[in-house]
């Protein structure tokens, strides 16, 4: 009854990723991490682009650790519907809490 | 059990289900962003009445300590997405090594915190004291947010180096190995969480120039 993991079927597979693959996903997000301090220190004149920016990477470096770290990449798809599903759940509040705080 | 059955069914004894245990760790993962969500909009909030004063108590924070927790906590995600890769490959020696790794990481990034938190508190900045009762109202909101916030994230924090400490315990013990892992990959998806909020807290708090 004993079978190893290469002969089961194919969506049963484990995907192993491996330790260089890691250590990349950690080199981009040291980078995006000095890209936001360099810009919020140094842009400091242009402030509202400098919160844009700084979300915008941030968001970015959420997806790296979502997508690779927290292997929605290699997971059944259900994992990352249901991680969109609370995306929109959560972006939409926000948006109309602030579109109502606007037409005060 | 006073009886035992005749027979035995094929699979007995097999209550393991590697991806329910992980659908239901996702499941929790939501109610924890969602939690950590309401408080990002009561910030946006507050912050979009008061931008001036959040921008001045801004300063405040001190933006080497809080980069430097930030690479912390990268790094220790790295640790723990490399310890399932090593108790996959059967390794359970590095797979320990790298937990332990990121436990010191969490105590890092903890001691940090109370040096940031005990230079504010020195200061007066913290709800009950007098310099923080005098402050413009939108500064002290800041502050509040802040210690709340921060302090709820540090809690997660502490809770995740407790169930990292378990999975070493485990991983030692030999119930976590080659085959069974789930502890391992769950402990991680909870650490990646406590992650990913940090980088939202960063820019927000510390970021905001």
């Amino acid at each position: 009854m004993s079978h190893t993991k290469d002969n089961l079927p194919k969506e049963e597979q484990v995907h192993i990723t491996s330790y260089k693959d890691h250590f990349s996903t950690l080199i981009a997000l040291l980078l995006l991490t000095v890209i936001t301090v360099v810009i919020s220190v140094f842009g400091a004149n242009l402030r509202s682009l400098s919160v844009f920016t700084a979300l915008l990477i941030a968001t970015v470096k959420v997806i790296v650790v979502a997508y690779y770290f927290m292997h929605l990449k290699y997971d059944k798809k259900i994992y990352t519907w249901l991680v969109l599903i609370v995306a929109i759940l959560f972006v939409s509040f926000a948006v109309l809490t602030s579109i109502e705080y606007l037409n005060r | 059990m006073e009886h035992t059955s005749a027979f035995s069914l094929p699979n007995s004894g097999h209550n393991r289900d590697a991806e329910a245990s992980k659908m239901g760790m996702w499941l929790f993962l939501f109610t924890e962003l969602l939690l950590f969500g309401g408080l990002f909009i009561v910030y946006m909030v507050y912050r979009s009445l008061n931008p001036e004063s959040f921008l001045l108590a801004s300063f405040e924070l001190d933006v080497a300590m809080g980069t430097f927790n930030t690479v912390v906590l990268l790094v220790s995600s790295m640790t723990i997405a490399m310890s399932i890769t090593a108790i996959q490959t059967g390794n359970a020696k590095k797979s320990i090594f790298l937990l332990y790794t990121t436990l010191g990481l969490a105590i890092v990034f903890l001691i940090v915190k109370y040096f940031e938190w005990s230079a504010k508190i020195h200061h007066g900045l913290f709800p009950g004291f007098e310099v923080y009762d005098n402050l413009p109202p939108g500064e002290s909101l800041f502050f509040f947010l802040y210690f709340f916030m921060t302090g709820l994230h540090a809690l997660h924090i502490i809770i995740g180096g407790i169930i990292i400490s378990v999975v070493i315990y485990r991983t030692k013990k030999g119930l976590v190995n080659k085959e069974k892992y789930t502890l391992t990959e769950n402990a991680g998806l909870y650490w990646h969480l406590v992650d990913l909020i940090w980088i939202y807290l960063f820019p927000l708090f510390y970021l905001i120039h």
